[in-house]
C-alpha cells in the first residue's frame, strides 16, 4: 500500500509541468478575468461595474434570454437527437457508421460555412421554399429563417452531434438481454423504455444535454445570422463591450455572472446525477 | 400446470440451419437440459421457446396453447440468462420487483412476494443494493428470484452457473435443484456442462448442429448413448470392437484393473482425482481410460496390468 | 551544442539586439485594416507608389477592433504600426490614449476636406450609409418613404449598429440634417419599433445587406454603399445618405522610424491619382476635393464624395457617439429585445 502510495505521489511529480502549464494556460486568465471585475479605473477595489448590472437592466434580459434559447435549443436537440440515436443504435454496423459519418461530418465543416448554407437551403428563394412551393403546399415562402425558429435550426445542427456521439456510444454499451429480460417477465415495450432503457440513458443524455446547454451559452455567429440580429445573446454583448467600447471590467461583470450561472447549474446537475447514482 | 412441446421446430439462418427438425416434449414440472457444444443451436432454442426469436417452420405449445408466434409478454416464461442480465440502475429489490410491478400487483402482496423470493435464494439481508455491489453467485440469485417470483408457467435457464467458479457452481446446482423441486415449475436449463446436465436434470436432451441426438434420462444417456457423438459429449468413452465388426462403447469406471486374465496393457499415465485415480493406459494399439478407487498402491507409469470388463456393460454404438 | 557556443551565441544575439535599431534599414512595417476588398485597395492605391519609394514593405493584417488595439497596447508589444478605426472608434481611441497626435507639417499632405484631416487620424476613406432596394421594388424617394411601409410594402433590413440606423428614423419624422445631434435616441427607436413587423434582419456583416435584397429576402435595406453601387439588380440612392469617414491611425508608442515612415504613407493616401486607383478597388473615394475628374465619368454617381451625392448627405457624428455610445447601445440591445 505504501509502495503504491509512493508510486503514486511519484507519479505526481512527473506530471506537476503540465499541471503547473494547465493552471497557467487555463486559471491564470479566469482569476484574472474575474479581478478586473471588481478593479475601479482609479485603481483599487469596486463593486460599480456589477452595480452598473443591476442598474441597466438590460445585460440581465439579455442575459436571461440567452439561458431561455439555450434551455429551448437544449430541449430541441434532445427532442432530436435521442430519437436519431436511438434509431442509429438498432442499425446494422456498417449502416451505423454511415450513420456516424453523417453526424460528425459537419464538424469538418467551418461553422460559418454551414450556417451560411441554411440561408441558400432555407431561405425566401432556398431550396425548402422552392420545394413546398413547387409542390403546392404553400403558396407563400415560409419564414424559416431570420427568427427564433431560423436559430434552433442553425443550433441543432451544429450541437447536434454533441449530443449524439456520447448518447449513441452509451446506447451502444446497454446489453440487449436487459431489455429481453424485461419482455419476458411481461413489461410492454413502452415500459421496457420508461423503465430500463431511457433510466440506464439518463447519465449520457443528461451530461450531453448539459453540454450542448453550456455551448449554447457561448453562441455567437448562429443567432446573429440565422436570427436575423433580432435574438440577442450575451456573447454578442460581451463583443460589443470588450471590442468595441472597449469596457473590459463591465465584460468582466457580465462574464462572471455567466459563469456563476453555468457554474449554478452543473452543481444542480452533479447533485441530481449523485442522487439518482446513490 | 404447464407441459412445453415443440413440434418439428426448425430455425435458418440463411443456409445455416441453427435448430433443425427438433421435436421436445418436457412434462409438468420437469426439469430438462439441453445439452451441446457451442453453437449446436441450444441457446437458439432457448430463446425460440421464451419468445424473443420466431422459428422458420414448426409449432411450440405451452401448456397446450400454442404460442407460435407470439410475444414474449404473451408467454408467462421466466427467464435467466448466462449475464444474469439484472437492471443496473434498480435495487435488488425492484429489480425482483420488476415483473411484479408490470402485472400490477398490489403493494402489500408486491412486497411480501418479493421477500419470499429472495428469502428462497438467502437475499433478504440485501434487498437494498444494486447489482453492481454483489458477487457472482449473489447476481445469479437475484436473476433466478427474479425469474420466478411472478409464477412462471416455466422456467427457462441459460448457463446459469457459467459464469462463476467450480465450487460455488457445485453449491448451486443443488440449490436451484432444491428449488426447482419446491416450485414444482416446468424447467428447460441450457448448458454445455455435461456435469451439470447429468446432476441435475431429470432428461437431457443432446443437441449436435441444430439436431437432436438423444433425448433421454441423464444415466440411460451416459450408459446407452444413442451415438458416438453422444458417447464421446457425456463424460470419457472407451470404445471396443465388437463382433460383427460393430463397436461398443464402455465407461471408464467399468474397467477393472487385474494382475492377469484380460487385456494386457501399459499404464501411459496416472491422474489423482481424490477419491478416484485415472489411469490412461494403451492395449493393441488403444487407448483406454480407466478410474479406479484410490486405495491400497497405485500403479506406477510403465507397469503393465491386466483390463477386464462385463460384456453387459458395453453398449454398442453406430 | 557546447555550453560555451550557446553562450557565445547568446551574447551575439545580444548584441545585435541592441544595434538593430540603430543601423538596421526598416524593411516592413504592419498595418491593421479592415480587410477584404477595401484592404486591397489600400495595396493599389497607396503601398504600392510608398513601397516604390521607400523600400519598405506594408504588410497588412485584418481585421481589428478596439478591442485588439487595447490589447495590444495593453502587452507593450506594439506589433502593428497604424490601425483602421471608424470615426466613431478613432474619438474613442483618442480618450484612452491609444492612438499618436499626427504631426501634420511633417505629412505635408495634397488638399484635403477638412472633416479628414483630423488631429488623431488620417480620414482615407469615405463611405455611405444609403438606402438601396431591388429594382422590382417600389422606389423610395426620401426617408419617409423608406419608413413607410404601407405604401412602400415589402421587408427592410438594416444595420445592427446604433450608429448607423438609428438616426435615418428620425430623418423620416421630419428631423433636418442639421439638427440630427444630438440625437434623439428614444424617439428614433420608437419609430423604428412601429415598423418592427416589417424589419427583418438586423445585418452585422456588411455583405450580407446586397446578399439578402439579391435573395429577395428584403426589399429594401439601409446599406453601406460600396457593397450596393454596383449591384445590376438593386438600386440605391444617396439622398439622406450618411457619410462617414474611415482613419489611419498610428499606434500609440509605436517606433519613431515606422512613425516617419507612417507620414509618408499619410502623403500617399492625400494624391488623388492615387485615390482614384484606390477607388477603382471598391467603390469608396478618399478625401481629395480635386478627386471627381480623375473618377470614370459612367460611375461617378457611385462614389460618396462625387459633388452630387456629397452635397445630398450629411456627416456622421463622431464625437457625439463617442460620448454616448454606450447608453445608447443598451437601448438599442432593449430595442432588439421587443422586435
Amino acid at each position: 500500500m505504501a509502495a503504491i502510495l509512493a508510486e503514486r505521489r511519484h507519479g505526481f511529480g512527473f506530471v506537476t509541468p503540465l499541471l503547473v502549464v494547465m493552471l497557467a494556460a487555463f486559471n491564470l486568465p479566469i482569476l484574472y478575468m474575474l479581478a478586473l471585475g471588481f478593479w475601479s479605473k482609479q485603481g483599487g477595489f469596486t463593486t460599480e461595474h456589477y452595480a452598473a448590472l443591476f442598474d441597466a437592466p438590460i445585460y440581465l434580459r439579455v442575459l436571461a434570454n440567452t439561458l431561455r434559447i439555450s434551455v429551448v435549443a437544449t430541449l430541441v436537440n434532445v427532442a432530436i437527437g435521442y430519437p436519431l440515436a436511438y434509431w442509429m443504435r438498432g442499425l446494422s454496423p456498417r449502416a451505423q457508421f454511415i450513420a456516424v459519418a453523417c453526424v460528425i461530418t459537419p464538424f469538418w465543416i467551418s461553422i460559418l460555412v454551414r450556417t451560411y448554407a441554411w440561408i441558400v437551403v432555407l431561405g425566401n428563394n432556398g431550396m425548402v421554399n422552392r420545394l413546398l412551393q413547387w409542390t403546392g403546399l404553400t403558396d407563400a415562402p415560409v419564414s424559416f429563417l431570420y427568427n427564433e425558429l431560423g436559430v434552433m435550426i442553425g443550433m441543432a445542427n451544429v450541437l447536434l452531434p454533441f449530443l449524439v456521439l456520447p448518447l449513441f456510444a452509451a446506447m451502444l454499451r446497454i446489453d440487449d438481454r436487459l431489455m429481453q429480460a424485461a419482455a419476458s417477465m411481461g413489461a410492454p415495450p413502452r415500459t421496457i423504455f420508461l423503465k430500463v432503457f431511457l433510466p440506464l440513458t439518463m447519465p449520457a443524455l443528461a451530461s450531453g444535454a448539459l453540454l450542448v446547454f453550456i455551448l449554447c451559452l457561448g453562441f455567437y455567429v448562429t443567432p446573429a445570422i440565422l436570427g436575423g440580429g433580432k435574438v440577442p445573446m450575451i456573447s454578442n454583448l460581451l463583443d460589443f463591450l470588450i471590442n468595441q467600447i472597449p469596457r473590459w471590467e463591465q465584460a468582466s461583470a457580465v462574464s462572471t455572472i455567466l459563469l456563476v450561472v453555468t457554474l449554478l447549474i452543473f452543481a444542480a446537475y452533479r447533485a441530481l446525477d449523485r442522487k439518482v447514482g446513490a | 400446470m404447464t407441459d412445453i412441446r415443440l413440434e418439428a421446430i426448425s430455425k435458418h439462418y440463411g443456409a445455416f440451419k441453427a435448430a433443425d427438425n427438433v421435436d421436445l416434449a418436457v412434462a409438468q414440472g420437469e426439469f430438462v437440459t439441453i445439452l451441446g457444444p457451442s453453437g449446436s443451436g441450444k441457446t437458439t432454442l432457448l430463446s425460440l421457446i421464451a419468445g424473443l426469436n420466431q422459428p422458420s417452420t414448426g409449432r411450440i405449445l405451452i401448456g397446450g396453447r400454442d404460442v407460435t408466434g407470439s410475444s414474449p409478454q404473451q408467454r408467462n416464461v421466466g427467464l435467466v440468462f448466462q449475464s444474469y442480465a439484472l437492471f443496473p440502475h434498480m435495487s435488488v429489490f425492484d429489480n425482483v420487483a420488476f415483473p411484479l410491478r408490470v402485472r400490477k400487483t398490489p403493494a402489500d402482496a408486491l412486497r411480501r412476494k418479493v421477500m419470499a423470493a429472495l428469502e428462497l435464494v438467502q437475499l433478504h439481508g440485501l434487498a437494498g443494493r444494486r447489482p453492481a455491489q454483489l458477487s457472482g453467485g449473489q447476481q445469479q440469485r437475484v436473476a433466478l428470484a427474479r425469474a420466478f417470483v411472478f409464477e412462471p408457467d416455466i422456467l427457462l435457464l441459460d448457463e446459469p452457473l457459467g459464469a462463476l467458479d467450480r465450487k460455488l457452481r457445485e453449491e448451486l446446482q443443488v440449490e436451484l435443484k432444491q428449488l426447482q423441486r419446491r416450485l414444482g415449475v416446468t424447467t428447460i436449463l441450457v448448458t454445455h456442462d455435461q456435469e451439470e446436465a447429468l446432476s441435475l436434470s431429470d432428461r437431457v436432451m443432446v443437441l449436435d448442429r441444430g439436431q437432436v441426438q438423444q433425448i433421454a434420462a441423464p444415466q440411460e444417456a451416459y450408459l446407452r448413448p444413442a451415438n458416438r457423438f453422444v458417447a464421446d459429449f457425456l463424460g470419457i468413452a472407451n470404445f471396443v470392437p465388437l463382433p460383427g465388426g460393430r463397436e461398443g462403447v464402455i465407461r471408464p469406471e467399468r474397467i477393472r484393473l487385474a494382475a492377469a486374465g484380460g487385456l494386457p496393457a501399459q499404464v501411459v499415465e496416472a491422474v489423482y482425482l481424490g477419491q478416484i485415480i485415472r489411469y490412461h493406459l494403451t492395449a493393441e494399439g488403444r487407448n483406454f481410460v480407466a478410474a479406479a478407487p484410490f486405495v491400497g498402491q497405485p500403479h506406477a507409469i510403465g507397469d503393465t496390468v491386466s483390463l477386464t470388463w462385463v460384456e453387459a456393460d458395453v453398449w454398442p454404438v453406430a | 551544442m557546447k555550453r560555451r557556443t550557446l553562450l557565445a551565441g547568446a551574447a551575439a544575439l545580444r548584441l545585435v539586439a541592441v544595434i538593430r535599431p540603430a543601423s538596421a534599414q526598416l524593411r516592413e512595417m504592419r498595418m491593421v485594416e479592415s480587410g477584404g476588398k477595401s484592404g486591397e485597395s489600400i495595396d493599389v492605391g497607396y503601398a504600392a507608389p510608398f513601397t516604390a519609394k521607400t523600400g519598405i514593405r506594408l504588410v497588412r493584417e485584418s481585421p481589428g477592433n478596439l478591442g485588439k488595439l487595447q490589447a495590444m497596447i495593453a502587452s507593450g508589444r506594439i506589433t502593428a504600426a497604424s490601425f483602421e478605426l471608424g470615426s466613431g472608434t478613432m474619438v474613442q481611441a483618442r480618450k484612452l490614449g491609444l492612438i499618436e497626435k499626427l504631426d501634420w507639417a511633417a505629412i505635408n499632405p495634397m488638399p484635403m476636406f477638412p472633416e479628414a484631416k483630423n488631429e488623431f487620424g488620417f480620414g482615407y476613406q469615405y463611405f455611405s450609409t444609403i438606402m438601396a432596394w431591388r429594382k422590382a421594388a417600389k422606389a423610395p424617394q426620401n426617408w419617409v418613404d423608406f419608413f413607410n411601409t404601407k405604401d412602400f410594402p415589402g421587408k427592410r433590413a438594416i444595420p445592427d449598429y446604433p450608429a448607423y440606423a438609428i438616426a435615418f428614423a428620425l430623418l423620416s419624422e421630419g428631423v433636418p440634417q442639421d439638427k440630427l445631434f444630438p440625437l434623439d435616441v428614444d424617439r428614433g427607436l420608437k419609430k423604428l419599433l412601429s415598423i418592427r413587423r416589417d424589419i427583418s434582419v438586423l445585418w452585422k456583416a456588411g455583405a450580407q445587406a446586397p446578399q439578402l435584397l439579391k435573395d429577395n429576402e428584403v426589399q429594401y435595406a439601409i446599406a453601406w454603399s460600396g457593397r450596393v453601387v454596383e449591384e445590376p439588380d438593386l438600386a440605391y440612392s444617396f439622398n439622406g445618405g450618411m457619410a462617414d469617414l474611415s482613419f489611419i491611425c498610428t499606434v500609440k508608442g509605436a517606433p519613431k522610424a515606422e512613425q516617419e515612415a507612417m507620414n509618408k504613407l499619410y502623403y500617399e493616401m492625400s494624391v488623388p491619382e492615387n485615390q482614384a486607383k484606390a477607388a477603382g478597388v471598391i467603390a469608396y473615394t478618399g478625401p481629395s476635393p480635386a478627386l471627381d475628374p480623375l473618377l470614370p465619368k459612367d460611375k461617378i454617381g457611385m462614389f460618396p464624395t462625387a459633388k452630387a451625392n456629397k452635397d445630398v448627405q450629411w456627416v456622421q457624428n463622431a464625437e457625439w457617439w463617442a460620448e454616448n455610445g454606450e447608453s445608447a447601445n443598451k437601448k438599442w440591445e432593449e430595442f432588439k429585445l421587443s422586435l
